[in-house]
């Protein structure tokens, strides 16, 4: 079964989904929560089950597809994929949970267990055609989500939001073609296998340009300014569990590609493209947060938030140091369980006042002292704060960015300025002060199911704060194989000296740990 | 030994943890005295420590556990007792023992009181790992640990609009200087290797000098920020709005002195470039001077305890950055004992005056409140250094050494600084507890605190008179480690000429602050012609400081965020996006009449099609067959 444990990883939800028209309406919440947990358990069977001393691919499944074309379905986890996946499941699995009073509440659980199936396909696949079609896949059930569930706007934020990032990913698949017909020309032999592309080395001018069709699909998904305008929109528009998933996980995909594709397929032009990122994700970071800063409504607060936190992980990926990137990829941990339950809790206020408008509310603290105190938890992770799961992601972005520039670094680190700005003052306005309107005054606190979900998700934030080790450790082997293949693989000078080499490293850090 | 440290670090803890388990139910009494309780224990095993030292035992070190490994990096939750963090711990470990049981007589009608106690004790958990912490990043936790905990006590009150916007205040203007502490933290790592103090100050040796002065600035800038070091002092006067233990605790006694820890701390980085040394000294005593001047005016009773904090964090920067950081620690824990004192008896005024802060309001209060009067006045002593008391032995160590430097001018400003500092403290003493009892107008009925408070604040009391005696062993103790050194006037006569002389300007300046203000018998109401004067309303609005800030710092960052948000993301960004799809989609809607399914409008189409498609046709066949001669033509034309 072991051999397996991604294929059904991938498939027993969609299996699962499809059983689910069978399922009675009013038992249909038990069943989606049952499937979730079992999908949940297996996630963590595959993470016990993962060796995390060994740096390269695990349970790797490989079943011919269209041999011709070099077409495979190829699975494999490694140390940067495995907590995403582990991460979607959980979330799914309290998203489901946590589900309150919907209507058609059986359409929107067989549509997410269908999304979990795209998500996990996704974050497993190592064949470019297969990750593709679970990429755009993934599109189907969340415009379903948005457009069905979706506020006043919700047409036009689910279409926008398709065609967007699906137009993005059409240059992607370009760029996939191209790269395929590149290991053709020579190598003789068709292949979409991503570890057989990790061997092709190409001269620099290729890689600019693949680089840039990769880069929009990526893009436009993380989002990356200024091509972010869709979020807000599908944010203001998704009800909570849409919101949820799609910063906890949806976003996550872009960040996670450019980590599988952009830099190990093309170290040279991730070097020569360095600094143009680099200030794309200081915009993303300032200026989102400013308008952040600027919203009246908590959820676009948190959604411009969103963006700004992904600048910051960007910012460490392009870092292509192992600090850089490790700090990155825990970052994409951090984030999704901060900004998912960020969604949550929004989505606590928004079902008993039926707005978001942060001006209804006021002194919130006082009828709400549960509410406040998780808010301020999952605050306080949001601005950085020691401890908490954000700090050891950003900080790592940040510290290994700073070898590539100083003073890039140095306008990145508003983050942690702009950040809590924006935060606290949206705190303020929710929750401190008297309370002034009369709707108010009869709130009740957070409720059992909702602490449901809210209360691992503090565990987690704190936990994973102080001991970021068993996560942390497998992200590092796996990104030092990975910058050390990018360092063998770079031809121009300037990326031999940017991407270090971490074989020199390992040596000199066994020396240093002894000499604790 | 260990278990000592495990003790006096995570005592705190656990009592933060046990009161919040409490915060959602109503008053417990009981949970203020175990919170006390635990901080007393974390107390008597840093005394215990602190014997350690003293009898010259090694150094405690211990590794926890790894906190952060990736790459090279590698950073573990590691402790170290040594002399400087031993200090420390004492001043943290005692002043939090007294506030924490002084705040159960003071927070005994509050609502909150339980949560109170739940911030209180997170705090000094906190100030511990801060102080105990053997590596940069340890100390960047409890770095901002303090700052939170500062953020929840400071809007603690959290219906006042003023006392939240205060807490919003001082957590961003740290956060900014955090990130100069940041990028220092980010230097140490990639010219050392390593985070670590041990290792780190090894490795300074061999950087050059231009480097060492970046780490040098970045920290200091992180440390500016804590210690509300010109310009981001505005947010301590804010932070005035906490209830007054935290006042006493936090912005007087502990966390504005965590600036100075990190330089003496660093004290192996700041003697190799005493240049950065000298600017942190001439920053420390314009500060110095800067603060006590606005203290001279302000008419309220905390904001002017909090100006004279700030002025003597710059006296303790004065020291520290002219090398004498053995001194700088002195005056920092002298400090901690005489202003912690000055505090609570505010807080003791305070309550006897129903949260009234002007001391013009008051007067004549130490017929009802005699021994907050006597404590008060003997915390304002030692403030201002009048032999025997506390302030004597530290402050004018730090003239000493200042005078020892051939530092004139920096020693001219704290000496003048001194005579401010005596006649502002008397000032408020002086309204307070002398003159006519003008609180009568307003119907106030002030009664002395309860009398377990007056026992709790008792040592302090003790302390802030006696604890000159303690400067022979505590330099003896930190002689090794911090290289320090006596400051010995050469001659004799010298000295004592300074002394005297200090002593008599400082004395003056008291005198003439009772002369002033000890028969004070009127409210002011904004009329005399002292109040008027330009240099009276510069003081009084702070230098107009936090005017300009809100004008041209908090109102252009509200309105350019308005605009990137209204303007930039909806009108440009967003509608370039739509205008591109809306260009695909009206190119549909205009050229849906083609396939109306009218015939005679589909064969015009087609014949349209039709002759475009043969007029290309034709051109490109004859294209094709005179393209010898367009080639020649067109290289006639030298294209």
């Amino acid at each position: 079964m072991l051999d397996h444990i991604l294929s059904i990883l991938i498939f027993f939800p969609a299996l699962a989904g499809i059983l689910g028209f069978m399922i009675d309406k009013k038992s249909i919440r038990a069943y989606g929560i049952a499937v979730g947990f079992v999908e949940f358990a297996l996630s963590l069977w595959l993470w016990f089950a993962f060796d995390s001393n060994v740096s390269g691919m695990q349970f790797m499944e490989n079943l011919p597809l269209i041999p011709s074309f070099g077409i495979n379905y190829i699975l494999g986890v490694d140390g940067i994929s495995l907590f995403i996946i582990i991460l979607a499941a959980f979330f799914t699995m309290i998203g489901i949970a946590s589900l309150t009073k919907t209507k058609n509440e059986k359409n929107m659980i067989i549509t997410l267990l269908f999304l979990q199936m795209t998500m996990i396909g996704v974050f497993s696949a190592l064949d470019a055609i297969v990750f593709y079609v679970f990429w755009e896949l993934s599109l189907v059930p969340m415009l379903y989500i948005i457009g069905a569930w979706g506020g006043p706007l919700r047409i036009y934020a689910s279409i926008k939001f398709f065609l967007y990032t699906f137009a993005g990913s059409l240059v992607m698949l370009v760029g996939m073609l191209f790269m395929a017909y590149f290991f053709y020309q020579a190598t003789g032999t068709w292949s979409f296998a991503i570890l057989d592309w990790y061997r092709l080395i190409l001269p620099e001018s290729f890689q600019l340009w693949l680089f840039v069709a990769f880069f929009f699909g990526f893009a436009i998904k993380v989002p990356m300014f200024p091509f972010h305008t869709w979020l807000p929109y599908a944010h203001g528009q998704a009800p909570t569990i849409g919101s949820v998933i799609l910063a906890a996980i949806l976003l996550k995909m872009g960040t996670y590609a450019f980590i599988r594709f952009s830099l190990p397929l093309f170290p040279d032009a991730s070097v020569f493209f360095m600094v143009p990122i680099a200030v794309i994700a200081i915009i993303m970071i300032i200026y989102t947060a400013m308008v952040a800063y600027a919203q009246k409504d908590v959820k676009q607060v948190v959604a411009y938030s969103s963006v700004s936190h992904m600048g910051v992980i960007i910012l460490g990926t392009f870092a292509l140091n192992v600090e850089g990137i490790s700090g990155s990829v825990f970052l994409m941990i951090g984030h999704g369980v901060v900004s998912g339950a960020l969604f949550l809790l929004v989505g606590v206020i928004y079902d008993r006042r039926h707005t978001k408008l942060m001006s209804e509310f006021g002194g919130l603290a006082h009828v709400m002292p549960r509410y406040a105190t998780i808010f301020g938890i999952m605050l306080m992770a949001s601005v950085g704060m020691p401890l908490t799961i954000n700090f050891v992601g950003e900080f790592l972005s940040l510290l290994g960015f700073y070898e590539q520039s100083h003073i890039l670094t140095l306008l990145a680190g508003i983050a942690i300025i702009v950040g809590a700005i924006y935060m606290l003052s949206a705190y303020k306005k929710m929750f401190f002060g008297n309370i002034t309107k009369d709707e108010n005054r009869e709130l009740k606190d957070v409720n059992k199911r909702e602490l449901l979900a809210l209360i691992p998700l503090s565990i987690i934030t704190i936990w994973l704060g102080i001991y970021p080790k068993p996560i942390l450790e497998p992200i590092n082997n796996s990104v030092e194989a990975v910058v050390q293949l990018m360092h063998n693989k770079s031809t121009t000078v300037e990326a031999k000296e940017r991407i270090p080499n971490v074989s020199g490293i390992v040596i000199s850090k066994t020396s240093t740990r002894e000499a604790h | 030994m260990e278990k000592y440290l495990y003790i006096a670090l995570f005592a705190p803890l656990v009592s933060s943890l046990f009161s919040a388990l409490f915060t959602a139910t109503p008053k417990k009494q009981f949970v203020g005295i175990v919170a006390s309780f635990l901080i007393f224990s974390a107390f008597v095993s840093s005394y215990i420590l602190l014997g350690h030292i003293m009898d010259g035992g090694e150094p405690i070190h211990v590794e926890m556990m790894t906190w952060m490994a990736t790459g090279n990096l590698y950073i573990p939750f590691g402790f170290v007792v040594d002399q400087i963090s031993v200090t420390m711990m004492m001043v943290v470990t005692l002043v939090s023992t007294i506030v924490h049981i002084y705040s159960i007589g003071y927070m005994d009608h509050d609502k909150g009181f339980n949560r109170f106690f739940a911030w209180l004790s997170a705090f000094v958990f906190s100030m511990m790992i801060l102080v105990m912490s053997d590596n940069y990043a340890g100390l960047f936790i409890g770095w901002e640990g303090v700052g939170l905990c500062s953020w929840g006590l400071i809007g603690f009150w959290f219906h006042k609009d003023i006392a939240t916007w205060a807490a919003n205040e001082a957590f961003i203007m740290n956060r900014i200087a955090d990130l100069g502490m940041l990028i220092g933290l980010f230097l140490v790592y990639w010219n050392t290797g390593t985070l670590q103090y041990e290792g780190a100050f090894a490795a300074f040796a061999q950087l050059d000098t231009a480097t060492l002065t970046w780490i040098g600035i970045f920290l200091f800038i992180g440390a500016m920020g804590k210690s509300a070091q010109f310009p981001l002092h505005t947010w301590l006067a804010d932070a005035m709005e906490g209830p007054t233990p935290v006042s006493a605790l936090i912005h007087a006694a502990t966390m504005v002195t965590a600036g100075v820890y990190l330089v003496i701390r660093s004290n192996e980085l700041y003697s190799l470039i005493p240049h950065v040394g000298l600017f942190i000294a001439s920053l420390g005593a314009f500060v110095a001077l800067f603060a006590a001047s606005m203290a001279l005016v302000n008419r309220d009773m905390k904001r002017i305890i909090a100006y004279s904090t700030l002025s003597q964090l710059g006296y303790m920067f004065a020291a520290a950055g002219l090398g004498a950081y053995w001194v700088a620690l002195f005056h920092l824990m002298a400090h901690a004992f005489f202003k912690a004192l000055l505090f609570l008896g505010a807080g003791n005024v305070m309550h006897a005056m129903h949260d009234e802060l002007d001391p013009f309001k008051m007067g004549g209060l130490k017929k009802v409140m005699k021994w907050t009067w006597i404590m008060m006045t003997i915390a304002s002593l030692a403030l201002a250094g009048i032999f025997p008391f506390a302030g004597f032995f530290s402050k004018d160590t730090i003239l000493e050494a200042a005078f020892a430097e051939h530092h004139m001018v920096i020693y001219g400003v704290l000496l003048f600084t001194a005579g401010l500092t005596a006649f502002y403290s008397f000032r408020l003493v002086a309204l307070i507890f002398h003159g006519e009892e003008r609180y009568k107008i307003f119907g106030i009925h002030p009664h002395e605190a309860y009398r377990f408070m007056l026992i709790a604040m008792s040592p302090l009391l003790i302390l802030a008179m006696i604890a000159g005696v303690f400067q022979a062993p505590f330099f003896e103790m930190v002689e090794e480690i911090l290289g320090a050194a006596e400051y010995h006037i050469h001659s004799h006569v010298t000295l004592w000429i300074m002394l005297v002389g200090t002593q008599i300007f400082v004395g003056l300046a008291i005198l003439y602050a009772y002369k002033k203000y000890g028969t004070w018998s009127s409210v002011p109401d904004g009329s005399s012609k002292m109040e008027n004067s330009f240099i009276y309303k510069l003081l009084y609005n702070q230098y107009y400081i936090p005017y300009a800030y809100e004008e041209y710092i908090v109102k252009p960052y509200n309105e350019i965020s308005e605009i990137l948000w209204t303007k930039v993301d909806q009108k440009i960004v967003d509608a370039s996006v739509d205008g591109i799809a809306g260009f695909f989609y009206s190119a549909g809607e205009n050229t849906r009449d083609m396939q109306s399914g009218n015939l005679s409008t589909m064969l015009k189409w087609m014949v349209a099609g039709i002759i475009i498609l043969l007029s290309l046709a034709v051109v490109f066949g004859l294209a094709a067959r005179y393209s010898g001669e367009i080639m020649a033509i067109l290289s006639g034309l030298g294209v």
